[in-house]
């Protein structure tokens, strides 16, 4: 029995050393190993569960550690391989979409645990394509007919996502998500407490599949990371990655403090404002600096006007597309861009971002340039006639109307204040009142209790992951809600007022077309006609954003050639090393 | 004495009641809720929030809320954090450790050197040494707390971060240390904090001393005393001293409420990860259970610490210990 035992024993080792086969990731990228990268954040994460997670102070900290099938390019498009070495998208002539992704052998869990197709589906199955499980939701699964696909499982290393639809996302959306650990979660699940676990009471049960385990959390002081051993990349000289031994987050709630923490050399990368750059610049040859400058981020703020404001006078003056290219016009970017940004940020004349793959450039070339003498003409265009510096409408309003943002936010109250400024040499008289972002939100997608804001949305490289702002039926599409979404928010009156403008209805169109636009070029056009249907018509106004900034030690070596708001300093972690 | 002690503490039950009740009627006064940045979020639908509202039990009306918190309450559940999904006592327990190290060391250094300081200045009016504590109290009396805070910082990183640290709880390299020196460590990293906020309560402290002191010391017993021949120093600190204290040991009380209470601005500037930190994070982001289970802590407390207040004051003061008897 004894022998028996013996035998099986070494028959199950030989297989575990045959499951040792890994299919490496090769990395082209000759560095050095050791060390441990100091970096700050201002918060440490609140929990660890990617499902629950919502502020990036969490989200940073669990994309070290947790692993996707699929990665983001450095210009931020899903085209690289993670946990699954190859990925294709396929639309079937019976109109399907196959998504299929082909795990690498021989994964595992930091635990030493194998990642395997199992993890894969059971992520999906149980967690992310259930509402209930998740913060976010589901939506980003739902394919144009509201759908979750359904998962095959083909083979103990492939897996596919089937859309009965033509579905265009799927990479970004099924690719981006993280995969969790069956074998550690499944019990939470099972004990209907998912939502509780990898809280802040239960860090070490994290596993990880990523580059760094989590090895210590102390709130508020520092969040410690350390390499993981399994992790499946190799460089060029056939050393396992990551490079770093640690990474060592030094929680500063105070800005200053953390660009005096930089200063003293506590930390290694260092994101200064637009405020300190020049400083920082100015050092960095002296202190064995790298500053470094991107494209414009990715969020944007904007001044909006509800179409359907209580008062039908000023929704008339809203919905008039020449008043708001006035309102265009009378936004001084450049000076906006010195003021607040010292000259470090980029003025936008479209929803996308220029740091984007998908801007389209011809926006710039409807020339919103700042010229009020432009502006007075679109108002005279519009039916405005100014009478005595005051500006009246057709049917002899004066035009005056309340601006609000959320108070506190000073790159919005500046904006706030130049707008009123040069609307007021138009003539048009503006009540700028910031308020508490709380009451802001609620007058927002509750009561519809507002004329006109300014405020800001998290942008991403891809547009249409706004579709909740864009669609007709879209819970933040809120300058022209619809009565059948909000109905608190109409009367009577104003549901027979309700209008949707063509180009509005074409968005909404275009919106629900980019889902199944597969082709690469198909999408591409539609995308292009909704930047320039939103910038013509000047919809949602918009303003300017901040470069993205950057300085680190020089001892540093990050490895993304140009760091970008799409894809940071840190990107691609793994292959970042430091000189001893 | 102690029928004393029990009528208070029934007495404390409305009160913190009342005070449960009113701090809860104003948060749901407050616009908005926790779900405010969701919807605001373009990755999160209409459907979704309206699930989580749900969820998160903010579909139901302020008075249901506030008795579903109270008998969760009683049966001693404070409820789950929304930001962090665990309990609320668990949340707060993490950050209490650091709380007490701040204001214990503050406490220890702002009476441990007001105090001796106020004697002294009392007997010496007038002096050199009194003028002189006078004014180095009212300096640190007036200048900001996050002011301090940020000169200290900036001092500590001219200085290379070798004389003090640039803030924080704990050295970089702390987890190799010693025992012995992770022990110095922490205290190395307290001192800036506790100087920053013993400053300002230290000039408070020193004046009220000195001026207790001084009238005391005019009253006609001390004089009696005197002249009788007693031994100066038994005139000072066995009479008029005891009797001069009387209104520091009430403060006393009302410092024991202030121990969890944290110093938001000072926390913040040293990345002290005390309670102070959490309560603003809460407030902001209207995260109910946690800041309700704040207020009650700190409500508790103040109970607590006047009670201690008036022991304490019985101990010193005959005159309290014959009305409380």
């Amino acid at each position: 029995m004894k022998k028996f035992l013996v035998l099986l024993l070494v028959f199950v080792s030989a297989l575990a050393v045959f499951a040792e086969e890994v299919d490496w990731a090769i990395e082209d990228v000759a560095g050095k190993p050791g060390g441990t990268l100091f970096l700050d954040t201002t918060s440490g994460p609140k929990t660890m569960n990617p499902a629950w997670a919502q502020e990036t102070s969490s989200t940073e900290i669990i994309r070290w550690v947790l692993d996707t099938l699929v990665h983001s390019s450095n210009k931020g498009l899903a085209e690289l391989p993670g946990l699954a070495k190859e990925f294709s998208a396929e639309v079937r002539e019976d109109g399907k979409t196959v998504y299929t992704y082909v795990l690498r052998k021989g994964l595992k869990w930091s635990d030493g645990m194998p990642l395997t197709i199992d993890d894969v589906i059971w992520s999906f199955e149980k967690i992310w394509f259930d509402a209930n499980m998740t913060a976010n939701g589901n939506g980003a699964y739902l394919d144009s007919n509201n759908e979750l696909p359904t998962i095959v499982k083909v083979d103990d290393y492939t897996v596919q996502f089937v859309y009965n639809t033509k579905f265009r996302r799927g990479h970004e959306s099924i690719g981006w998500t993280e995969i969790l650990p069956k074998h550690v979660l499944e019990p939470y699940y099972e004990e209907g407490r998912f939502q509780e676990a990898w809280s802040l009471a239960e860090l070490d049960k994290v596993v990880a599949s990523g580059p760094f385990v989590l090895k210590e959390y102390k709130e508020g002081v520092r969040v410690v990371l350390e390499k993981n051993p399994y992790y499946y990349r190799k460089d060029k000289n056939g050393v396992q990655l990551p490079y770093l031994d640690q990474i060592i987050y030094i929680i500063v709630k105070d800005l200053n403090t953390g660009r005096l923490k930089f200063e003293a050399g506590e930390t290694d990368i260092y994101a200064p404002t637009a405020e300190e750059f020049p400083e920082i610049r100015a050092m960095a040859e002296e202190k064995g600096w790298v500053v470094r400058q991107g494209g414009p981020n990715l969020g944007s703020n904007f001044v909006t006007f509800n179409f359907n404001a209580k008062d039908p006078v000023k929704r008339k003056w809203f919905r008039n597309e020449h008043f708001r290219r006035a309102v265009a016009y009378a936004i001084d970017k450049q000076t906006l861009i010195d003021v607040l940004y010292n000259g470090l940020g980029a003025p936008l004349y479209g929803p996308v971002s220029p740091s984007s793959g998908y801007y389209n450039p011809e926006v710039e070339n409807l020339g919103f340039r700042y010229s009020l003498a432009r502006a007075k003409k679109e108002l005279r265009d519009g039916g405005f006639v100014l009478k005595g510096g005051k500006l009246y409408d057709a049917d002899g309003n004066q035009v005056k109307f309340e601006l609000t943002t959320n108070a506190g936010n000073n790159v919005r109250e500046e904006i706030g204040n130049i707008l009123k400024e040069n609307l007021s040499k138009l003539g048009i008289e503006v009540n700028f009142a910031p308020m508490q972002f709380n009451a802001l939100v609620g007058k927002l997608v509750s009561t519809g209790d507002w004329e006109a804001i300014i405020i800001g949305l998290t942008g991403s490289v891809d547009p249409a992951s706004g579709w909740n702002v864009w669609r007709l039926d879209g819970g933040l599409h809120f300058w022209n809600y619809s009565p059948e979404i909000k109905p608190d928010m109409f009367t009577e009156e104003m549901k027979a007022d309700y209008w949707v403008p063509d180009f509005e209805k074409r968005i909404d169109e275009i919106m629900r077309l980019q889902v199944s636009a597969v082709d690469k070029d198909e999408l591409r056009k539609l995308l292009d006609e909704f930047q320039m249907l939103v910038a013509e018509n000047q919809i949602v106004v918009y303003t300017v954003a901040q470069n993205y900034l950057v300085a680190y030690k020089n001892i540093v070596h990050v490895y993304n050639p140009e760091p970008n708001p799409a894809a940071g300093v840190l990107w691609s972690g793994w292959n970042i090393w430091k000189d001893q | 004495m102690l029928k004393y002690i029990l009528r208070r503490i029934i007495l404390s039950i409305p009160v913190l009641l009342g005070v449960s009740i009113v701090s809860f009627m104003i948060i749901s006064l407050a616009p908005g809720d926790f779900l405010d940045s969701y919807r605001l979020n373009p990755a999160v639908n209409a459907e979704q929030v309206k699930l989580l509202e749900k969820n998160f039990g903010l579909d139901k009306s302020p008075v249901v809320q506030y008795l579903l918190w109270l008998r969760n309450m009683l049966r001693g559940e404070w409820g789950q954090s929304f930001t962090y999904q665990i309990p609320v006592w668990d949340l707060i327990w993490r950050r209490v450790g650091a709380t007490l190290l701040l204001s214990i060391t503050t406490f220890i250094f702002t009476w441990g050197i007001g105090i001796p300081l106020g004697i002294y200045a009392a007997l010496h009016q007038y002096s050199l040494g009194d003028q002189i504590a006078a004014v180095v109290g009212f300096i640190g009396l007036s200048i900001p707390n996050f002011f301090f805070a940020l000169l200290f910082l900036f001092f500590a990183a001219k200085t290379g971060g070798k004389i003090f640290p640039v803030g924080g709880y704990i050295s970089l390299d702390y987890d190799s240390f010693p025992a012995w020196k992770k022990f110095l460590d922490i205290v190395w990293h307290v001192l800036g904090p506790m100087i920053t906020l013993g400053t300002s309560g230290l000039a408070g402290t020193m004046r009220i001393m000195r001026g207790q002191l001084l009238d005391e010391l005019k009253q006609d017993y001390v004089e009696f005393a005197r002249a009788k021949g007693m031994p100066e120093n038994v005139v000072i600190y066995k009479h008029a001293l005891r009797n001069a204290i009387n209104p520091i040991i009430t403060a006393l009380g009302f410092s024991i409420s202030g121990l969890l209470g944290g110093a938001v601005l000072t926390e913040n500037v040293f990345g002290w990860p005390g309670m102070g930190q959490l309560i603003i994070e809460a407030l902001l982001q209207q995260d109910i259970f946690v800041i309700m289970a704040d207020i009650m802590l700190v409500s508790v407390l103040l109970v607590v610490g006047n009670l201690i207040a008036d022991i304490l004051l019985a101990a010193v003061d005959p005159r309290v210990r014959l009305r409380l008897g």
